[in-house]
């Protein structure tokens, strides 16, 4: 061995280390609590795009051979999906999905626990994920729920190298999550990773796709979810597109009145950290508009003038003014997550939540003061 | 390889018997993490990516084929997750926060922190390569098996690996 191939060794030794008998313990406790359920998602998008081909074929035969124009199909059977089943404890969850529009707030705990609180966060309701869905790791939204009661899942199967492909299929539930009604959509092209689903309203909302070779996507329905529009992002000036990774991916969308707010960022070349931005429509999604660059993807609105990028004490930052200003902000937050980033999402301008590696947070004072909650169905008890 | 002793805990295992499960594995835990901590530098992220990778282990462990090895099969689950959380966003966000800082101006601390800073910069199959090979000392035959192509391949990508790390560093012998 040579002396490079020496200081090779050192420099990984020391980035090394050995697990804790702690985690050991973790891990063996979770083995214990049985095996966890496996994600039906890849067989059930199949499924689906199956049947909407099979009802496409059916309809537009249908309606050569029949005068009659066919009718509206719409949408899958309405299913309800079985009660909770007492399982006890969710074993180990490290990470959390969290929607606050207005006054309820909702989380997924550990890919398919889905549960309501209507007190801020104090006590939750387990609610009822579309059958056999698990959120899949990689999608950064998705859910998306309106009020108390109405809300979409993005459920995706897995993702072709390079994001290339990706399945996806649309669940919309009425009643709180009781019941879920797998849309036939149309629009929703295979290609690019599907990254999040929102909704601003019962008929406008967004599905955004992403991949490391090609333009990110935005498609938008203003019929509650069943069509599917594709609509661009301009790239910002200072932003050079490039296959291989160098392309931009939209992340958050917010309203405020009515104007829309959309994130977006991506990698340049040569460079450590991702270039983030934010646009703005004022058509209701038809079309974006570059903005304004802002210091990092995870910046959560608060209004539409005060914007928080809450990292850690010492380090969190805030503007008043869209975005053109920074200065330090004295917030009291902190998180504990190495990866997925913190989700900071304010349902009005003082209520606000927080997820780090499935520990939540809330504020009632703007983002000054956080403090822990409950994660539903853990142990953790703030 | 699991050997014929173990055949009814492998048994067990595969029909959902956790204990069974957690006995296969543990040999394998500490290289796993070990692999994660190279590949991700930061214990917490270390941890969730080996959490993430046995529970997908324990989900898919009824397709696990007898007379397959354990380690380099649960190596590469590890590897897609460590791979999985350097493409998060967040990442690039931590990453600018504990950029490694030079110290004294002595040539070897110099030098040492240029190959950390090397190391932190390297594209992650690159790093995982290298961590298999130099880090954990794994034969290129089971460098092979966890990297999924042949042996010969394996021992390109580290050479390639080598050579993107810091051109001129050589290898004394053929991996």
């Amino acid at each position: 061995m040579n002396p490079e191939e020496r200081e090779l060794r050192k420099a990984l030794d020391a980035r090394s280390g050995t697990p804790s008998p702690e985690f050991r313990s973790r891990l063996g406790r979770a083995f214990a609590a049985g095996r966890p359920p496996a994600s039906w998602m890849p067989a059930v998008a199949a499924v689906a795009v199956f049947a909407v081909c099979a009802a496409t074929i059916g309809v537009l035969v249908h309606a050569r051979y029949v005068a009659t124009p066919p009718r509206n199909a719409a949408s899958g059977a309405r299913l309800v999906t079985p009660g909770p089943t007492p399982t006890g404890l969710i074993p180990m969850p490290n990470v959390a999905w969290l929607d606050a529009p207005g006054g309820p707030v909702w989380v997924v705990v550990a890919y398919d626990h889905l549960y309501r609180s209507t007190d801020h966060g104090t006590t939750w309701d387990r609610r009822q994920l579309p059958p056999n869905t698990v959120v899949a790791p990689m999608v950064s939204a998705p859910f998306s729920f309106i009020d108390d009661m109405r809300g979409w899942v993005l459920a995706a199967g897995s993702p072709e190298t390079q994001c290339n492909a990706q399945s996806s299929m649309v669940w919309r539930t009425l009643d709180g999550g009781a019941g879920w009604t797998a849309l036939q959509t149309t629009g929703i092209a295979g290609a690019q990773c599907k990254d999040g689903i929102t909704f601003v309203d019962e008929t406008t909302g967004f599905v955004t796709a992403w991949d490391d070779n090609s333009p990110p996507t935005v498609y938008r329905t203003s019929d509650g979810g069943q069509s599917w529009t594709a609509t661009a992002l301009p790239n910002p000036p200072d932003f050079k597109p490039a296959q291989g990774g160098f392309e931009l991916r939209a992340g958050w969308i917010r309203q405020f009145g009515d104007t829309l707010y959309l994130e977006a960022s991506g990698h340049q070349e040569g460079e450590s950290t991702d270039r983030a931005y934010v646009f703005k429509s004022l058509d209701r999604g038809a079309s974006w508009s570059w903005m304004e660059k802002i210091p990092s993807p995870y910046v959560a609105m608060v209004t539409e003038s005060r914007w928080l990028l809450l990292i850690a004490p010492g380090q969190s930052q805030e503007t008043t003014n869209s975005g053109q200003q920074w200065h330090p902000y004295a917030s009291d937050f902190n998180t504990d997550t190495p990866v997925g980033g913190p989700q900071v999402v304010f349902s009005d301008s003082l209520v606000g939540y927080a997820e780090g590696r499935a520990a939540l947070q809330r504020t009632v004072d703007g983002g000054l003061h956080w403090e822990r909650i409950q994660t539903p169905g853990t142990a953790n008890s703030g | 390889m699991i050997g014929a002793s173990d055949a009814e805990t492998l048994q067990r295992a595969k029909d959902g018997d956790g204990r069974a499960f957690e006995r296969l594995i543990a040999p394998v835990l500490d290289p796993a993490f070990r692999l994660a901590m190279t590949m991700l530098n930061d214990r917490s992220a270390a941890e969730d990516a080996v959490q993430e990778a046995a529970l997908k282990a324990w989900r898919k462990f009824g397709g696990f084929r007898a007379g397959s090895e354990m380690r380099p099969w649960f190596l590469a689950i590890v590897a897609n997750e460590c791979r999985n959380t350097r493409r998060g966003r967040w990442w690039n966000v931590l990453r600018l926060a504990r950029a490694p800082e030079r110290g004294a101006a002595e040539s070897d601390v110099a030098a040492r922190v240029d190959l950390d800073a090397a190391l932190e910069r390297l594209p992650p199959h690159h790093l995982l390569v290298l961590s298999l090979y130099y880090h954990l000392d794994m034969p290129i035959s089971e460098v092979a098996k966890v990297l999924g192509c042949s042996e010969g391949a394996a021992r390109q990508r580290v050479h390639r690996a080598l050579a993107v790390l810091r051109p001129g560093l050589a290898l004394e012998g053929e991996p």
